[in-house]
């Protein structure tokens, strides 16, 4: 690690951290979309994610509502997990500052040993294109678009229009391939507006599988479904992170629903409750 | 990619925003409706000016001279050497124009222009505007036997109409001549019959038939010589006498006139020396005309609206009719000459100012009226020089130069100017309007730029969900920013290739909108009379469309870019949050 210079916020030695990957290059992560075969099996205990310190609080000047306060936790490599906590526990605050949507007041995020909460917005766009697959409790899927389209739209977002175009054929395959795995593919050209709850998170979760991530953030994503339709976005959820080998970190409050999940982090006012 | 989409899909699902870029459409084809219309005039316009008047002229007061116009020719065209096509001289004055307009005097004032006619048609456009046919293509001072405007003047113009009205006014000389002998015979035979009533009626006559018989006699076919006097006043008095000329009369006023023809009078001494009169050489207007005047259209013509709604054409005189024009001559003390003039053809610019004012004489024959020849030298002096320039040359120039050739100090009574210097007033009235013009409709695209930027605010704030998403999946900022600079520029191009088509089509129809107008309100929207073009003329400049395309999507682009700097500045948690 010494021929890196320290001067590049991209390269960070995390040896006294105690971590054992190997510093990445941010860009040079995520250069072959094969990745899950060059590297098929990671171990479990490995951390993909760490968070140390981290304080959120929401409001201006005297009104501080304070969120989080002091948040610690490693999510793993592979793993599943979820995060429960009480309405205003701040659990979907922590969500977004992994994902980073948001910054911290303080503390530090390292998504494979790089510290991410304080990138530069372009490095930041970046990461929420490429590695992070976002999942939100009210789907947050374009009204204007088709369900292919709103599948497509990260890859879009990711190439130019040239290069876009001239993936186009890949992109669709494996688009139109993500909807069959979630059960959609007689729904390619309906509007957002023609489908159930359920379809339309089951395309939410096909549009963060387009990019290929290496982590699904996912918020209550079935907060705003019935028990019947949550059920199946779980079931296609489990079995899409089995098939696709993915790091799934889920919040939400609902017991049964955690249970499933490797791991469990209970967090409560701002903490995280051991 | 995403920004291509997006901005489509917004336009094809927000008819609103297509509503607030109406305005944008309204005002570009406005804008290309009123710049191809005022385009159209201006480019007449000038098109007549310049063609009336030469590319560069210099000038002197009506009433003075230019002495030696070739020597000036010469040196003009030494200073200006190649860049020179042709000069002529012109005489100008102001003049009276008279003739007969049913049994009375129609007296008006003209500018009388005398004109050289070999090289006065290479100077400006005159023969083109000129209504005979033949004389478009080979200029003279003759009456045509044909080629005049036959829808104009109904065959009623040249030669045969001249011979008929000559016909028909002896015809009638001849008739009342007849109706006087009948009228004397048949008094001479009543003082015949009762010579009692001669002595009560006339105390001096005698009572012999023969004298009765003398007294009574028919007048003779011609009438009693006026003696030549060469005094023009009187003789301007004579032909001016409210009866039209007979034309044996003025046959006779033309024999006196030109000094060729002398009646053998026994009180001329020198009567013997003089040269005999032949038949021949005597003036018969059946074949000769007078001095060839052309006229500026609008002096003869008077164009009618019938109750129909058609116009119809009335002439006050027309080619083949005889006209005086009273004149002075130049000099220490001006005198007025007249002189007997026919009129041979009509010339009609469009420009009423010149068509109603101007006349035309062969310049030497101006020259010899004003007495502006040197009894010394046989030169004539001008009070004009037009110039006409190559293509391509600077006019402000070769102005310049000139003055430099002509230094004002030396020559203080010479006024030299290009045809835009004389028309300056009107062309920057002109221009000034159209720059007025053209700000106040942008104001139009502006104000509908204003509508932009309020329905563009309202779909960001409507969109602020989509707009998190996008950021949250990774957007950067100035892609969500040009989204919507996109979505502007995308309706500002609509809104004004609507408007370039529409605008196109107008001026393309525009006399047929016009007519259709004028049927549906009854007013009639663009009157020829008034302006002396029969139809709306329209120029379409490319480069005009050009930048009024590049204003008004430039307006719409700028109105998007403050909803555009908001939907880019959103917070991504925050617009997620937005409901």
């Amino acid at each position: 690690m010494s021929d890196v210079a320290p001067s590049n916020p991209l390269r960070i030695d995390r040896e006294s951290k105690g971590g054992n990957m190997p510093a990445t290059e941010l860009h040079s992560a995520k250069s072959s979309s094969s990745k899950y075969n060059s590297a098929p099996l990671r171990i479990a205990d490995t951390s993909v994610m760490s968070v140390s310190g981290l304080f959120k609080s929401y409001g201006k000047g005297a009104v501080q509502v304070p969120v989080l306060k002091g948040v610690d936790l490693e999510i793993e490599e592979g793993g599943f997990t979820a995060i429960i906590g009480q309405s205003g526990s701040g659990k979907s605050t922590l969500l977004h500052l992994l994902g980073t949507l948001d910054a911290p007041d303080s503390g530090e995020i390292y998504f494979r040993d790089q510290r991410i909460d304080n990138l530069a917005p372009r490095q930041q766009e970046h990461l929420r294109n490429r590695e992070f697959g976002l999942i939100f409790q009210f789907y947050h899927l374009l009204p204007e678009l088709t369900t292919l389209e709103n599948v497509l739209i990260p890859r879009m977002v990711q190439d130019g229009f040239f290069r876009y175009l001239k993936n186009k054929r890949s992109y669709r395959k494996r688009a139109i391939e993500l909807l069959e795995m979630v059960g959609l593919s007689h729904r390619l050209t309906h509007k957002p507006s023609q489908l159930s709850g359920g379809e339309m998170q089951r395309t939410a979760i096909a549009r963060s599988l387009i990019s290929d991530p290496s982590i699904l953030l996912a918020d209550e994503p079935t907060g705003n479904l019935d028990s019947e339709n949550g059920a199946e976005v779980m079931e296609t959820l489990t079995a899409l992170r089995k098939h696709e080998n993915l790091t799934v970190v889920m919040v939400t409050h609902d017991d049964q629903l955690a249970s499933q999940a490797d791991r469990i982090i209970h967090l409560v006012n701002g903490v995280v409750a051991t | 990619m995403y920004k291509l989409l997006l901005s489509w899909r917004y336009l094809k699902t927000r008819f609103i925003a297509l509503a607030s870029i109406v305005s944008v459409t309204l005002g570009v084809a406005t804008l290309i409706v009123v710049n191809s219309v005022m385009a159209g005039f201006v480019d007449q316009m000038k098109n007549r000016l310049h063609g009336i008047l030469s590319d560069v002229e210099i000038s002197t007061q009506m009433f003075s001279e230019i002495p030696h116009p070739e020597r000036h020719v010469e040196i003009i065209k030494q200073t200006l050497g190649d860049q020179i096509q042709e000069a002529t001289c012109v005489v100008r004055t102001p003049a009276l124009l008279s003739f007969d307009v049913r049994g009375r005097q129609w007296t008006q004032q003209i500018m009388l222009l005398g004109i050289d006619d070999e090289t006065f048609g290479k100077v400006t456009d005159f023969e083109p505007y000129l209504t005979n046919e033949i004389k478009r293509n080979s200029f003279s001072f003759d009456l045509e036997e044909d080629g005049y405007d036959q829808e104009k003047f109904k065959g009623d113009a040249g030669w045969k109409y001249r011979r008929t009205r000559i016909e028909i006014q002896r015809r009638i000389e001849a008739n009342s001549r007849e109706y006087d002998s009948l009228y004397d015979n048949a008094a001479n035979a009543f003082y015949a019959a009762e010579p009692s009533h001669v002595e009560t009626a006339s105390h001096e006559n005698t009572n012999t038939q023969e004298e009765q018989g003398t007294r009574f006699a028919p007048l003779p076919a011609t009438l009693p010589d006026i003696p030549p006097t060469g005094n023009p006043v009187e003789e301007g008095i004579a032909s001016q006498s409210p009866q039209p000329l007979t034309a044996d009369q003025s046959a006779e006023n033309q024999a006196s006139n030109d000094g060729s023809i002398h009646r053998i009078s026994p009180f001329d001494p020198h009567a013997k020396f003089r040269p005999e009169i032949k038949s021949e050489d005597l003036f018969d207007p059946m074949k000769d005309h007078r001095t060839g005047i052309i006229l500026g259209l609008a002096i003869s013509e008077r164009k009618v609206e019938l109750p129909s709604g058609e116009l119809q054409d009335a002439y006050l005189i027309r080619p083949g009719d005889d006209a005086n024009i009273m004149l002075t001559t130049i000099g220490e003390s001006p005198k007025p000459v007249i002189e007997n003039c026919t009129v041979v053809d009509f010339y009609s610019s469009n420009m009423h100012e010149y068509d109603s004012s101007f006349a035309f004489l062969p310049l030497s024959e101006l020259q010899q009226l004003r007495g502006m020849i040197d009894p010394m030298t046989g030169q004539g002096s001008v009070s004009t020089i037009q110039i006409k320039l190559k293509e391509g040359a600077d006019l402000d120039a070769v102005r310049d130069q000139l003055i430099a050739q002509f230094p004002p100090n030396y020559f203080p009574d010479y006024d030299i100017r290009t045809w835009q210097d004389t028309q300056r007033p009107l062309l920057s009235a002109v221009k000034m309007e159209l720059t007025i013009l053209n700000i106040l409709l942008f104001l139009i695209i502006a104000v509908a730029g204003f509508g932009i930027l309020a329905t563009f605010y309202m779909i960001v704030v409507e969109k602020t969900k989509d707009i998190g998403i996008l950021k949250a999946l990774g957007a950067p900022s100035r892609g969500v920013m040009s989204i919507f600079l996109g979505y502007g520029m995308s309706l500002g191009t609509v809104g004004t290739g609507v408007g370039i088509v529409i605008g196109l089509l107008f001026v393309k129809y525009i006399n047929e909108i016009a007519d259709a107008v004028a049927v549906l309100t009854g007013q009639e929207v663009f009157d020829p009379t008034i302006y002396y073009f029969s139809e709306i003329p329209t120029v379409v400049n490319p480069v005009t469309i050009f930048w009024v395309a590049v204003g008004a999507i430039a307006i719409a682009v700028l109105a998007s870019v403050l909803p555009a700097l908001r939907a880019a500045r959103l917070h991504p948690v925050e617009a997620l949050r937005y409901e």
